[in-house]
């Protein structure tokens, strides 16, 4: 059967596709975002910055797209779901941009402070589980994959340990205060860490309701609950 | 025709703002267009300019005159005894109600589509070659009727019964008969009034995905009483609505994802919001 919307179905396929070129956008700024506090390089916490300022105006623009494309092509069943989909990516890819950006500027108001070994590889770490998980939500999407997006929740456990445990290893730093300014500013990196994971969780979810047509939230087993 | 031939700047001072680019051409416009069918004023001056290569989608409530405009972009008003066209309509910037126009040759190039599907009770074959036949086409005419029947995407469907008859067709497929029967004598414009609204949804679908590959050789103007489809088809939508007197005018007009996302006009925004009409 021959695709009798097909220029339709061709300018939701773009717009999916300048998403998921945000995705992978994202998923390197949170490489440079980490390396600008591990390192630590102002150079670099001013490209995240700048590389932000570029996912803030491709948000506008896939917004008036899909404003239109609503508009004009009264999408349904999985071609709706679709859209609700790029919908809520737009946004959550927006707000992964600004956590990036929140941790390239601890990165530049922490220059030159003393430093833990221990934190800045507990951060490398966060970084490193984050930045997979952006690989594998976005995979799971491209390949309609619903046993890949289940796993994400999984993914995101250490994460959310990780970030707990920051908390710990920020008072050990107490009894030295020229440690405590920059280990408080890491808790903020830390929790902006966490922050991305829970909102690739999101795209998990929003690739089972894709799939499914039932919104759901994961449990951390990836079973759902209906939302 | 020499006449028509001339192609001097068009003058694009009447475009409403939002309207189309300087860039793009314009292939027809109307300049202070007003229609009367004896006494009754049916439309009053109407300004629009339908650029060329693109779609262009006249809507609005039944009786506001979109019909009547677009019959007046190739003369057929004139088979109305009682029609009267007051003002231009400018192709290739020549009034084709000017003295001097031959109105058959206006409708050579500027073709129509109407609602219900009229194929000719004749075969397939000779639906599309009846046209250029009349015109004197001296050419290969298996390949000016293959290559009609292609570019309406019919001919995959039709190549092996070209003898039999137009009747023989399913509605929709009658209305790509009559498309191409339209093409086959090389419009540069081809009207179409309503051309979907006797076709179940399927084939309204199919001839809405076609317009999309016409206009990359055919400028398009379509009435629509289907609001969506003027939204999912059109590249430009012009709004009509009637004045108290009955007579039609055109409220708004702009690209179509403006009209459909943030109309200018609060009457436009309550029509295709559904709040009248």
């Amino acid at each position: 059967m021959t695709d009798i919307r097909s220029h339709f179905h061709q300018e939701l396929a773009d717009l999916e596709q300048t998403l998921l070129n945000v995705a992978d956008q994202a998923e390197q700024m949170v490489g440079m975002a980490v390396d600008a506090i591990c390192i630590p390089d102002m150079e670099l916490a001013a490209r995240v910055v700048a590389l932000d300022n570029q996912i803030d105006r491709i948000y506008l623009d896939v917004h008036n797209r899909w404003l239109t494309l609503m508009a004009r092509q009264q999408p349904m069943a999985s071609d709706l779901r679709m859209m609700s989909v790029l919908l809520h990516l737009n946004t959550t890819l927006e707000r992964m941009g600004d956590q990036c950006v929140n941790i390239a500027k601890m990165a530049q108001v922490t220059y030159g402070l003393p430093r833990s070994d221990r934190i800045i590889a507990q951060i490398r770490e966060m970084g490193d589980l984050v930045r997979q998980m952006i690989r594998t939500g976005v995979e799971a999407l491209v390949r309609r994959d619903i046993d890949e997006a289940r796993l994400l929740p999984a993914m995101d456990e250490p994460v959310d340990r990780l970030n707990r445990n920051m908390y710990r290893e920020v008072v050990e730093c107490g009894p030295d205060p020229s440690l405590l300014e920059w280990a408080t500013r890491m808790m903020m990196v830390s929790r902006a860490l966490e922050r991305i994971g829970d909102q690739v969780v999101d795209i998990a979810e929003q690739t089972a309701f894709l799939l499914t047509g039932e919104m759901m939230e994961f449990n951390e087993n990836g079973n759902s609950g209906t939302g | 025709m020499e006449m028509l031939e001339k192609d001097q700047e068009i003058d694009l001072t009447i475009l409403p703002p939002a309207s189309p680019a300087p860039a793009e051409r314009v292939a027809v416009q109307a300049r202070d267009l007003s229609v009367f069918y004896g006494a009754f004023q049916a439309v009053k001056d109407i300004d629009l300019a339908c650029v060329a290569n693109r779609i262009t989608a006249l809507i609005g409530p039944s009786g506001c005159g979109k019909s009547t405009v677009i019959r007046s972009f190739n003369r057929m008003n004139d088979l109305i005894p009682t029609a009267r066209v007051e003002g231009r309509i400018l192709f290739n910037e020549v009034d084709i109600y000017g003295p001097g126009v031959d109105p058959v040759e206006v409708r050579r190039r500027v073709g129509m589509v109407f609602q219900k599907p009229n194929p000719f009770p004749k075969s397939i074959y000779d639906n599309v070659a009846w046209g250029a036949k009349v015109n004197g086409f001296r050419g290969e005419m298996d390949t000016l009727v293959e290559g009609a029947l292609r570019q309406a995407v019919l001919w995959d469907e039709v190549k092996d019964k070209l003898k039999e008859s137009g009747y023989s067709l399913s509605g929709g497929q009658q209305q790509r008969l009559c498309i191409a029967r339209a093409i086959a004598v090389k419009p540069e414009i081809i009207l179409m009034d309503e051309p979907t609204s006797a076709l179940d949804p399927v084939a309204t679908l199919r001839i809405e995905e076609l317009l999309q590959d016409l206009k990359q050789r055919y400028t398009i103007i379509i009435v629509t009483h289907n609001m969506q489809q003027a939204a999912r088809a059109s590249d430009y939508t012009a709004f009509f609505n009637m004045n108290p007197e009955r007579a039609g005018y055109l409220v708004e007009y702009g690209r179509t994802e403006d009209i459909f996302t943030k109309p200018r006009e609060k009457t436009t925004e309550d029509y295709i919001t559904g709040r009248f009409g």
